[in-house]
């Protein structure tokens, strides 16, 4: 008994020294933090390694730990294609998007918020662009920030036997905490913590796992004879199923979590680096999360894991001190985190800087803003905990909704924005609705082509409508060609 | 029997994602060599 004890003693003792460390990042933040531009963008001013892990970290949340593993670990190597049509996505994303927006977001009016970027490249006097685009943030967000706190929920509760309820005050309290205090500087310097300790996590425990086994020939043998479909990443999967994993990647142009990042670098010069770490940072993430889910099938036989996302942490329990297991359980604590406070500080500005400064006070003050920035990642992150009390199953489920809804809702219009000149405000907004209600009503419906994941259906017709009704009204001005000329010209300069 | 990963199933592990990192290696090369060089 003592043993456990003391084993548990040690898990929670590194636990709070990485909780309590979160917060002190979080007060260095708050002190060079004095505007609302400082607070959700940092003040543009985020170097090529901060934004590279900070986009890794707020992209890939518990389930790069927790599902992927544990997808490999029940199905099998044809899980691959979700990791191959991600790492696609984000390459694309870092090569064609990232310069090209940081540029036009500071050309259109110094635009710190993509709602804001919208009605400003866009020259929309109505408004509907920014009102429309931060009712989508709000609400995808609102639920998805909500999804991950279950996850941290769930993910103590079965590691030590804490009170669900608990568990999920301490987290959330936390990352209220610091993001409150520091906002973007604050999201981003912990996600590059919260980065390396999820990078040396993932490869650690496949590592340690796999020489455990007696090497790579011995895992593979071994897997081979408890479950040989595990070996081939075509077994048990039609080219339509190996399509639909694929189409994850098309997700990241358009989540506004993502994007972030690449409007808030120090300058678009330090984009080619930031790619470079960015990338690697995520293929050996993701083949980390691969291998320990393929030697989770060796270590625990056939005998089997009543619930496979736990082969990552049954794992850190079975192989590594309790000191060492602390950190590396912390880093899937980390994996969640990062996503939920970049989640939740887009949402903040999406009232912040989207509704109340835009229509209640264009004039406040600075310290006024901030203020009322910290003010919307409270009630947003309060709300969102109280969503996570009630969980069903459907609170989980609306993960991979809100990424296709944010894919095919705003991906189009933002990749066509920084490349297409005839673009104008009627095709984002047909852009915007057409993605968005796609993904909504494909979601409902079943069997066939509706089997497919939405995104693609969704992305699809959000680009044909951008096109379409681009013809639709006024071209684009004077003014917004003159615009897009210049960013294309330094584009070109490099 | 099968021991290993299957001839395609290696193939698609260690193709793509690996040239995605040397293309993003080889632009970051390219773009300081045209910025020192």
């Amino acid at each position: 008994m003592t043993g456990s004890v003391e084993i548990n003693f040690a898990l929670l003792a590194t636990l709070i020294v990485y909780l309590i460390l979160m917060i002190l990042v979080g007060l260095l933040a708050y002190r060079v933090t004095s505007n609302l531009s400082d607070y959700i963008l940092g003040g543009r001013r985020l170097g090529a390694g901060t934004a590279a892990l900070s986009a890794g970290a707020s992209d890939m949340s518990g389930w790069l730990l927790l599902g992927l593993p544990g997808a490999v670990y029940a199905a099998g190597m044809n899980q691959l294609w979700i990791a191959v049509g991600l790492t696609i996505g984000a390459y694309l994303n870092w090569q064609f998007v990232a310069e090209r927006l940081r540029r036009f977001t500071a050309a259109a009016r110094d635009s710190i918020t993509i709602p804001a970027y919208f009605e400003n490249r866009f020259r929309d006097d109505t408004s509907a662009l920014r009102v429309v685009s931060a009712l989508v943030i709000l609400v995808f967000f609102t639920f998805y920030t909500s999804a991950g706190l279950v996850a941290a929920g769930t993910l103590f509760e079965g590691t030590f036997g804490i009170d669900y309820e608990l568990a999920l005050a301490i987290g959330a309290a936390v990352i209220l905490v610091y993001t409150l205090l520091g906002g973007f500087l604050a999201v981003s310097w912990t996600d590059f913590i919260q980065g390396i300790l999820m990078f040396v996590a993932l490869v650690l425990v496949p590592v340690i796992t796999i020489m455990n086994l007696g090497g790579w020939t011995e895992t593979s043998q071994m897997v081979a004879q408890i479950n040989p479909g595990a070996l081939d990443a075509f077994h048990d999967i039609t080219l339509f199923g190996i399509i639909s994993l694929m189409a994850w990647g098309l997700g990241y142009f358009g989540q506004p979590h993502v994007l972030a990042r690449f409007m808030a670098i120090r300058s678009p010069g330090d984009i080619p680096l930031a790619r470079f770490i960015g990338i690697t940072w995520m293929v050996v993430a993701l083949f980390g999360a691969m291998l320990t889910g393929f030697a989770g099938i060796a270590y625990f036989g056939e005998s089997g894991l009543a619930n496979p996302e736990t082969v990552f942490i049954l794992l850190i329990q079975a192989l590594f001190n309790p000191w060492v297991a602390g950190c590396l359980i912390a880093a899937v604590l980390a994996a969640i985190m990062s996503t939920i406070d970049s989640q939740l500080l887009v949402s903040s500005s999406a009232l912040s800087e989207d509704f109340y400064k835009r229509f209640f006070r264009p004039g406040a003050s600075d310290t006024e803003l901030v203020w009322i920035g910290r003010g919307t990642v409270l009630g947003i992150g309060v709300l969102a905990t109280l969503l996570a009390l009630n969980p069903d199953a459907a609170v989980l489920d609306l993960v991979s909704y809100a990424w296709a809804g944010f894919g095919a809702a705003f991906g189009p219009v933002i990749i066509l924005s920084v490349f297409w000149r005839g673009m104008n405000r009627n095709g984002a907004l047909a852009g915007i609705v057409t993605g968005a209600l796609t993904v909504l009503i494909w979601e409902r419906y079943e069997g066939g082509l509706f089997d497919m994941y939405e995104i693609l259906p969704g992305f699809i017709l959000a680009t044909l409508a951008i096109f379409l009704f681009s013809r639709v009204g006024k071209g684009p001005t004077e003014d917004m060609k003159r615009e897009f000329d210049e960013v294309q010209r330094a584009q070109r300069e490099g | 029997m099968q021991e290993t990963l299957t001839t395609a199933t290696w193939f698609w592990l260690l193709v793509p994602m690996p040239l995605l990192v040397l293309l993003s290696l080889f632009s970051l090369l390219r773009h300081s060599l045209r910025r020192h060089g």
